[in-house]
């Protein structure tokens, strides 16, 4: 393992995303290679083959946008030899390596981890650290949709169960029974449902 | 796979497509790739027109567009869909001629909007996709108010809404509520109602306070300590019927009677003064020495005059007044002296009488004794034997007598009848001739008798000479007496006058005396009854008069002042009447109003019950109001703007702004959000999107716009098109958009179907999009456009593959 921080949070964060570590040093169509990490994706994310180049502290010649690149296209030819399917992402963390860095994303994914605030540990200090991280590794990570909206059992939808939350305590039942029931036929009927309502109650009772 | 899938697809002379196509869709990711005008837009497009019968993008930018669906070379041509899911296989067709395209089946209405708003991403939408969203966004027919109505089902609450907003006005309220009108009229009847009521009741309590105020002042008048107020009506009323003002005015009534009687007594006895009070003291004294000089003159005279007639008359009471004295003397004496005269001359005839009797009595015996003798010589028997013979002359006939039978002819004196009747006639002649002696007899008899007892009476009677004597001495001494009281007389009369003069004068000082003491007596009475009705004493110097008239003033003022009273306490039992059938009265109308408030609360009741339900529903659609607003926010920020930041960042995760749709604070019931930017870090404002991205990121904002709608909102449709959507992106972006579309694919069920025109990235994406795993699955189309000749389209389907390029090295 890396001893940088930045490193072991952006390998914690893939590991957490369903990413597995590929032993180092792995060969590819008899070339060997060596990163200071290397991950599989899984499941749908399979053929996701995801490299982590520490810019900062990092061996191989991480530090040298020349060798970075060079190594890289490397993995590239080597895949393409072996008519593989692998998609290749460089994880660049740390410092900028400069424009060397742009021709590599005519062969490969590259993303740049920089400026995340974190301890030396490799925890991030916050939400919002963590969240700067996810974000320059997003396309890496699982897409989250919100949940699905909850949908009542008389099928009248969060809209209605937020409304019968946010109506203040007290409010006549009859008329909510009647307006919510009579809101799936339009307005008209919340009308009449309302009137009908609103009717029984001015019934004038004679007194005894 | 259970989601719901595309097919096939079949096009003939559509758009740019020459001939028939057939075109296989059932891959989780279709990859289309054909050299620009190859008629990939018009494959897709194909999709929508099956699909749905028309095709959004082309009718945004030409109404008309569906006269240019078909080939410009052919006649006739139609499009096909299949689907596959749950429910089987679905086909959808549309027709294509000269004069547009005609729907044969297509999609329900909402699946058909769905798939061209959120599915299908035409080129040329892409371009419009933000411009739209931020210009169209306060429409209430908004593609945002659509996407936000799509996904969260808020025609429910714009139901209630828009339902519920009669209650905001109560005229409406008063148009759809039944009764509500009614009881609002009820309530102002019943108001004006009570209202008059409660007028006609301050009236009538203003009345009892006036009346209680006056009934209050009587009492002061009156004195009567009692509190006044509608409590003690009955205490008052007491008070007011006591009769002691009743009792006081009867006394009074007594007082003035007696007064009255006093003053009366006075009067009286004063008029019997009044006449005499001529006679002064000089009139007495005068009196006084006329009568005692006369009697010196007259006194012995008269005195013995008295004497002698009172010998005279010792039976007699005479009277000593000397005129009547005088007249009563003269008539006794003059009476005394005819009685003796009458006695005398009385004596002398029966004297006279009775010798004469005597001589009468002898000669009725003398008549008597010649009458005694013829009767004795007439035979006694003559009467009744001519009777008898009177008889037998009936039976007798002839010459026979009927007693003898003898013949009388043989006496030749004649007829026996007539014999007979002259010896009857003889006979009857004696017989009344005694019968006249015996009347005579008789008469003789009486006159004897009366004789005899008036003799007898008369010897009795008469007198002797001497007595005779005495008689007419007496009468004499009358006589003188008589003649000397005549003589007299004048004198008596003068004397009689000075001394009823006299007596009168005294009399009349005597009882001015005792009026004078009756006077006092009356003025002490007078003085006492003062005292008794509390008047001032009489004085000294007051008159009795002036003292009875003051005190009849008195009487007079107190009776007035009683009578006042009276009428005071009359007054007051009046004004407690009056006030009684006010209290009464106001009772009443306090029952009246009583009942009327019932009413009134009766429809107040239903009113407030009516106002409460009006304002619980508006209540109800404050909350509609607030959820809306908070579901929108929320939906913005915690939904959608989150996902399009994920997809955004996620494309472009160099560029420090991510753009969102911004949700003014106000709660609003139109939805207004702004396109904005937003610092990605921090979540500091950026500008919009068009000022602080570069058209590539804005490309991207797009796209990644696009999905994000389709993400957010339920998964009805589970298909994303693309029609070459990364002709303006970098290859940074592109690889990073090839790892979104793996992601929605792989991860989210999507089927992608994607164009693109570039070989490279074709073949970058074909490597990218490679199936993963065991079910996933790839086709590539090619399509190729060729002169005078059928479109030509060539699928291939790359299924999994095991990886075996990487080898640990050990």
């Amino acid at each position: 393992m890396s001893d940088s921080p930045l490193v072991n949070a952006i390998l914690g964060r893939l590991h957490e995303a369903g990413y597995r570590d590929l032993a180092a040093p792995f060969q590819v169509a008899t070339v060997e290679f060596e990163f200071t990490a290397a991950l599989l994706g899984t499941d749908g994310r399979a053929l996701d083959l995801v490299l982590v180049v520490d810019t900062t502290t990092g061996e191989y010649g991480d530090r040298d946008s020349a060798r970075v690149r060079q190594r890289v296209e490397a993995l590239g030819r080597a895949l393409d030899v072996t008519e593989s399917r692998y998609v290749v992402t460089v994880i660049l963390a740390g410092a900028p390596l400069g424009k060397e860095m742009e021709f590599l994303a005519e062969s490969c994914r590259v993303l740049h981890v920089d400026g995340i605030p974190l301890d030396p540990e490799g925890e991030m200090e916050n939400e919002a650290a963590r969240n700067q991280l996810e974000d320059r590794i997003r396309v890496l990570l699982p897409l989250t949709l919100p949940s699905p909206l909850a949908v009542m059992e008389d099928g009248s939808g969060p809209a209605m169960e937020q409304l019968v939350r946010a109506l203040p305590g007290g409010v006549d039942k009859t008329l909510l029974a009647a307006v919510t029931r009579a809101s799936q036929e339009g307005e008209q009927a919340v009308t009449e449902a309302m009137a009908s309502v609103l009717g029984a109650a001015l019934e004038m009772e004679e007194g005894p | 796979m259970n989601d719901l899938l595309l097919k096939e697809l079949d096009i003939t002379n559509f758009r740019s497509i020459r001939g028939q196509v057939h075109v296989p869709l059932d891959a989780n990711v279709v990859l289309v790739h054909g050299e620009n005008g190859a008629g990939k837009t018009s494959l897709l497009s194909a999709i929508e027109l099956g699909l749905t019968g028309g095709i959004q993008s082309l009718l945004r930018a030409d109404p008309n567009y569906s006269r240019q669906l078909l080939h410009r070379s052919t006649r006739l041509g139609n499009v096909t869909v299949k689907t596959i899911g749950p429910d089987g296989e679905q086909r959808y067709e549309a027709l294509v001629d000269e004069t547009g395209a005609r729907s044969v089946t297509a999609l329900e209405r909402q699946f058909a909007a769905f798939f061209g708003e959120r599915t299908y991403l035409p080129q040329s939408l892409l371009g419009q996709l933000l411009q739209i969203y931020q210009e169209s966004a306060s429409d209430a027919n908004s593609p945002l108010a659509k996407f936000v109505g799509d996904l969260l089902g808020l025609d429910r609450l714009d139901a209630i809404e828009v339902g519920l907003k009669p209650l905001a006005d109560v005229r409406n309220v008063r148009k759809v509520a039944e009764g509500w009108s009614e009881a609002e009229i009820e309530k102002s009847r019943l108001d004006k109602l009570v209202e008059d009521q409660s007028r006609v009741r301050a009236e009538v309590v203003t009345t009892i306070g006036a009346t209680i105020k006056e009934l209050f002042r009587v009492c002061k008048q009156l004195e009567v300590s009692v509190d006044v107020d509608e409590e003690t009506l009955a205490d008052v009323t007491v008070e007011l019927s006591g009769n002691e003002d009743e009792e006081r005015f009867d006394r009074l009534t007594d007082q003035r009677r007696r007064l009255a009687s006093i003053k009366r007594e006075l009067a009286t006895s004063d008029s019997d003064v009044i006449q005499n009070s001529a006679l002064s003291a000089n009139g007495v004294a005068e009196a006084s020495s006329a009568y005692t000089s006369w009697e010196s003159e007259y006194g012995a005279r008269i005195s013995a005059l008295r004497s002698r007639v009172e010998k005279l008359l010792p039976l007699a009471s005479l009277s000593n007044d000397y005129a009547s004295f005088a007249e009563e003397a003269r008539t006794l004496l003059q009476s005394e002296r005819k009685r003796l005269a009458d006695q005398a001359e009385q004596a002398r005839l029966d004297i006279e009488r009775l010798t004469k009797a005597r001589g009468e009595l002898e000669v009725s015996l003398r008549q008597q004794a010649t009458i005694d003798e013829e009767i004795s010589r007439l035979p006694t028997s003559a009467g009744s034997l001519g009777a008898v013979l009177s008889e037998i002359s009936s039976y007798i006939d002839g010459e026979i007598c009927p007693i003898c039978d003898r013949d009388f002819v043989e006496l030749e004196c004649g007829s026996l009848a007539k014999h007979v009747q002259e010896k009857v006639g003889r006979l009857s002649a004696s017989a009344e001739r005694l019968l006249a002696l015996g009347r005579s007899r008789s008469e003789q008899q009486v006159t004897v008798e009366r004789l005899e007892r008036e003799i007898e009476a008369l010897e009795a009677r008469v007198i002797d000479a001497k007595s005779l004597a005495d008689i007419d001495r007496q009468a004499a001494d009358f006589n003188q007496a008589a003649l000397e009281l005549d003589e007299l007389a004048a004198t008596l009369a003068e004397g009689s006058r000075l001394r009823t003069k006299d007596i009168a004068a005294r009399r009349a000082v005597s009882e001015r005396h005792s009026r004078d003491i009756a006077r006092a007596a009356a003025r002490e009475t007078l003085n006492e009854f003062a005292l008794t009705l509390g008047a001032a004493e009489i004085a000294e110097e007051e008159t009795f008069e002036a003292a009875a008239s003051r005190l009849e003033r008195f009487l007079l003022s107190e009776t007035t002042h009683l009578q006042e009273r009276l009428t005071l306490r009359r007054k007051g039992i009046d004004l407690i009447t009056t006030i009684s059938s006010n209290l009464a009265r106001r009772a009443e109308i306090e029952t009246t109003i009583a009942h009327y408030k019932e009413l009134w609360q009766l429809a107040d009741d239903a009113l407030q019950r009516g106002q409460t339900l009006r304002e619980h529903g508006n209540r109800i659609r404050k909350a509609v109001d607030r959820v809306r607003s908070s579901i929108i926010r929320r939906e913005f920020n915690d939904r959608l703007n989150r996902v399009w930041r994920d997809l955004f960042v996620r494309l472009a995760p160099s560029e420090p702004f991510v753009p969102a749709f911004r949700i003014p604070e106000v709660s609003t019931q139109r939805l207004q959000p702004k396109l904005i930017t937003e610092y990605r870090d921090s979540g500091e404002r950026g500008g919009t999107p068009g000022a602080m991205l570069s058209t590539g990121n804005l490309n991207t904002a797009a796209l990644t716009l696009f999905i994000a709608l389709h993400l957010s909102v339920p998964k009805t449709l589970p298909w994303l098109i693309f029609d070459d959507p990364v002709q303006s992106m970098d290859d940074m972006h592109i690889t990073h958009f090839a790892s979104l579309l793996r992601t929605l694919s792989k991860e989210h069920g999507r089927q992608v179907v994607i164009s693109v025109h570039d070989r490279q990235l074709f073949e970058y994406l074909r490597l990218e999009l490679s199936p993963a795993f065991v079910d996933d699955s790839l086709l590539t189309l090619e399509l190729t456009r060729r002169a005078q000749r059928d479109t030509l389209c060539v699928s291939e389907r790359l299924g999994f593959k095991e990886e075996t390029a990487l080898r640990m090295v050990a």
